[in-house]
């Protein structure tokens, strides 16, 4: 049992193995092997069948010919008989006349058939007989078989099975062979009627050359037998006389009259039996199996080149098909392969047949996407880490730095002291808030509180030209944003918008939330611009302006607020000229697990 | 890629495969049909009689056998009985003339086989009557066994005087072993015996034997000619000493099947020359009396059939 399972285990690895081609081919030819073959076994068996079924009838045919020969022959024989009763003994007196006469001419128009015509007295005294009058000196007639036959059926003619004759004298002791046909005769003889026996002898080979001209093909034959089986006939008969052939006669006999298949000496032959009507014999024909199977030989032979010249064709066909299948297939993994070390240039090659056709396109449309895809990843990967560098930059960006120390060294000079002190702590707060340990995303608590000290530290530069009001709105507690992306807006709108406007200015930063986002307003009520210059401010082709302040643009923030969190998050500015330019951050509201994820880079 | 150029290879190798099938189930049919038809053998069978009227039966048989085996016959004879010298000229001249095989009755088997030693191997000898060295087989009844049964015929017929026993056979070791078996049963039983090339002129002792079926025959029709009262005992179906056997004129002798004989013969022959192997066992032989001639048996030992068409 594990042979078997080993087996079936080690053809299931094979097949695992093999190609899409190799399948293809095998399981189609297999599959087509097995069907004309199923189809061509049946085929043969029919065709076997067929071919027994036309030997029987065939020999059925030929045994109803040598029947209706055979017994034209033999109602010939018991006409003579009638003839030599009813005309001749039922009208001759034998104390009158003799039957000689007649029985002389009867014999010469019938010599090539009969031996002899005799008639005996029911003691088996010899009455008349021709064409030998006289009986052998120690012949004994009523011992013999057609004698006793005869008297004890009277009503009957009898046949008997060949013998030699050996009743009469003959001085050239002939020894034919005979088929004796005897009667029960009512002889006369002085008026008074008693039993006799009236013999007609006919030479056996009458019967034998009806028999011998009867030909069944394929070395098939016919012969005789008696109802007990007893041989009358056989073409090989003397053969089988001397023990040198045996023949299947007495189980012949119990055949009924049609076709049988029979066993003997161990070959097959289909045996046809006709049994005579008046005789009882029957009429054998034996057709060997080979005498059909040898007629069907060549047209099986020939069937069998066709079966397998159209497997040939099938299998050949499977494996062009196959390799036009599979070859398509086969270069395009090559192509895919080749994509592994080079994606930039390789082709996919879009051959073979429709579906293959179809997946190459969907392969090349998909590697076409990919490179888009990576050319803008690695884009945006140049943006972020330009955008990322800036803001390091702005984190100590000497220009701020050296005028915020200024200021501390000149309001130190001038005795104000605590306002020294407050700008050199917004001062420390706002480093240690941009550098948050080096994270992206900080809490929009820490943004704002960044925001805060900025304002803190460019009021006291300004001298509070603008005041700042900062709040934070309901829901946005505890939410994180991209750190230093609110400073850059203040900056504009110190330098943009309320530097140089003669009133005094009003910077507000809102956070509030919108659904799932965040947003931070950023809005001054400075000197604004046209619509349409705001709409501008965005556009990546547009040349950068530096400002004096921590160097880090509008579009800089929108970059990476857009870069960081999709297309649909950024900056939006709305501006009126002399009335004031609101600046929009939209961001995702970030939890602390968000915020997390985000750091460690698990969410693109 | 290894196993796509594998694959390719077992592919190529599966429709070459099917492409020879292809073309062997188109040849072989061929080849069968042309050894369907093995060729004529030709046979010469030489007697050792100057006519074949006493073989009749035995060539029946070999003509049976010729035809179902695929051979033709020449039958000779020898312009003097038992001649061996002319047997062995004959026999030469018909192996130089292609003959595939040869049936003789030998009537000098060991002259005749120092004459055919190297001819043999290529021209195969198979024998009838007599076994000859050197020879493919021999178609026989076991010659001395019957001899002795022939003997215990007479002896239970004997009932006084000599046995004259028919030395006819010249150098024929077959009709010799018959011969010299019977000799010696009945000198067992003290039947004092006297062997004779020929009859004699005047009236042969009561039990005479011959041993070969033409002495037997021309035994029985001369004691019935001179009307001698000896019994003889011989051998032989010919329907001329189964007649004499009838009338008579044989008391008992031995017979078997020359048909069987013929067929025998002839069926080792073509083995032989075909180079196959083949078996031959001693013929059955019985001792027949008169009122035994018409029992079935013996009517199909003694009369065989002969088919009409070759009569």
């Amino acid at each position: 049992m594990s042979f078997f399972r080993r087996l079936a285990a080690q053809w299931v690895e094979r097949y695992r193995r093999m190609s899409i081609q190799m399948v293809l081919s095998l399981s189609f030819t297999a599959v087509a092997a097995a069907g004309i073959l199923l189809m061509g076994v049946s085929l043969v068996w029919r065709f076997t069948a067929a071919s027994e079924e036309l030997t029987a009838e065939s020999s059925q045919r030929v045994l109803a010919q040598a029947n209706l020969n055979l017994d034209s022959y033999l109602r010939r024989m018991m006409r003579i008989s009638d003839t030599v009763y009813y005309r001749t003994i039922k009208n001759t007196d034998l104390a009158e006349g003799d039957l000689t006469g007649d029985l002389s001419l009867l014999y010469e128009e019938n010599r090539d058939d009969l031996v002899s015509l005799a008639v005996f007295d029911g003691r088996g005294g010899l009455v008349s007989a021709v064409p030998l009058s006289a009986v052998k000196r120690d012949a004994a007639p009523e011992e013999s078989d057609w004698f006793r036959s005869a008297s004890r059926s009277m009503e009957n003619l009898h046949f008997s099975t060949p013998h030699v004759q050996n009743i009469f004298d003959d001085p050239d002791y002939p020894y034919r062979w005979v088929v004796s046909l005897s009667r029960h005769v009512q002889l006369t003889r002085d008026g008074a009627t008693e039993s006799g026996v009236l013999l007609v002898d006919m030479s056996f080979s009458g019967v034998e050359q009806v028999c011998r001209d009867v030909t069944l093909g394929g070395g098939g034959y016919l012969y005789l037998i008696d109802k007990d089986g007893e041989l009358i006939y056989h073409p090989r008969q003397q053969l089988i006389y001397t023990g040198l052939l045996e023949e299947n006669n007495r189980a012949a006999a119990s055949y009924r009259d049609g076709s049988h298949r029979e066993r003997f000496q161990g070959l097959p032959r289909q045996v046809t039996v006709k049994t005579m009507g008046y005789t009882g014999w029957k009429l054998v024909g034996v057709a060997p199996a080979r005498s059909w199977m040898d007629a069907s030989l060549q047209p099986m032979l020939f069937g069998l080149t066709l079966l397998l010249f159209g497997i040939f064709l099938i299998a050949f066909l499977n494996y062009l098909i196959s390799a036009r299948i599979s070859d398509p297939i086969r270069r395009l993994e090559l192509s895919i392969r080749e994509l592994d070390r080079d994606l930039g240039s390789v082709r996919i090659e879009e051959g073979g047949c429709y579906e293959v056709q179809r997946l190459s396109h969907a392969i090349s449309a998909m590697v076409s996407t990919m490179r888009h895809l990576m050319d803008d990843i690695v884009r945006q990967e140049e943006q972020k880490r330009r955008s990322e560098l800036e803001v390091l930059q702005s984190q100590i960006n000497p220009h701020f730095l050296y005028n915020t120390l200024d200021s501390v060294i000149w309001m130190t000079e001038s005795g104000q002291q605590q306002e020294a002190i407050r700008m050199v702590t917004s001062l420390a707060r706002l480093f240690r808030i941009s550098l948050s340990k080096g994270k992206s995303i900080i809490p929009l608590a820490d943004e704002l509180e960044h925001a805060r000290h900025y304002m803190n530290i460019q009021q006291i530069r300004f001298k509070n030209k603008f005041t700042t009001e900062i709040q934070a709105g309901p829901g946005t507690e505890g939410l994180y944003t991209l750190k230093l992306i609110i400073q850059p807006l203040l900056e504009n709108a110190i330098y943009h918008g309320c530097a140089s406007a003669e009133d005094d200015g009003v910077i507000r930063v809102t956070a509030y939330r919108e659904g799932e986002d965040l947003l931070i307003d950023v809005e001054d009520n400075g000197l604004g611009m046209r619509p349409e210059l705001a709409a501008s401010l965005l556009e990546e082709d547009r040349p950068e302006v530096r400002t004096g302040g921590s160097g880090i643009g509008v579009r800089n923030v929108h970059q990476r607020v857009s870069l960081t969190f999709g297309e649909g998050y950024g900056l939006t500015i709305f501006s009126e000229p002399d009335e004031g330019t609101l600046v929009r951050v939209r961001l995702p509201a970030l939890t602390r697990e968000e915020a997390d994820r985000r750091q460690r880079g698990e969410v693109l | 890629m290894k196993t796509t150029r594998k694959s390719n290879l077992i592919q190529i190798g599966i429709l070459a495969v099917l492409g020879l099938a292809v073309v062997l189930s188109l040849v072989v049919p061929q080849l069968f049909r042309g050894r369907r038809d093995p060729r004529l053998l030709s046979l010469s069978v030489m007697l050792r009689d100057t006519d074949s009227s006493g073989w009749n039966a035995a060539r029946q048989g070999m003509e049976q056998a010729a035809d179902e085996l695929g051979a033709e016959l020449r039958f000779l004879t020898l312009t003097t009985a038992g001649d061996g010298a002319e047997q062995e000229a004959l026999l030469l001249r018909e192996i130089e003339g292609g003959a595939a095989a040869l049936v003789v009755v030998p009537a000098d088997p060991e002259n005749l086989s120092a004459g055919l030693e190297r001819w043999m191997p290529v021209c195969p000898v198979v024998t009838l009557e007599s076994p000859m060295e050197g020879a493919a087989g021999t178609v026989s009844p076991d010659n001395a066994a019957l001899g002795g049964q022939l003997a215990r015929a007479l002896l239970r017929d004997w009932d006084g005087g000599e046995a004259l026993l028919l030395d006819t056979a010249g150098r024929c070791a077959g009709v010799t072993d018959r011969l010299e078996a019977a000799e010696a049963v009945l000198l067992a039983a003290g039947v004092p015996v006297r062997r004779a090339e020929e009859l004699p002129e005047e009236a042969p002792p009561p039990w005479v034997m011959a041993f070969e079926p033409s002495a037997t025959q021309w035994t029985a029709e001369r004691k019935e000619a001179e009307g001698w009262d000896c019994a003889l005992y011989g051998v032989g179906t010919a329907t001329a000493i189964t007649a004499q056997l009838e009338r008579g004129g044989i008391a008992a002798m031995a017979a078997w099947s020359d048909y069987a004989a013929g067929y025998l013969a002839v069926r080792r022959a073509v083995e032989a020359a075909r180079g196959e192997e083949g078996e031959l066992t001693p013929l059955p032989f019985s001792i027949l009396r008169r009122e035994d001639i018409y029992a079935p048996e013996n009517q199909k030992l003694l009369f065989p059939i002969m088919s009409s068409s070759s009569r």
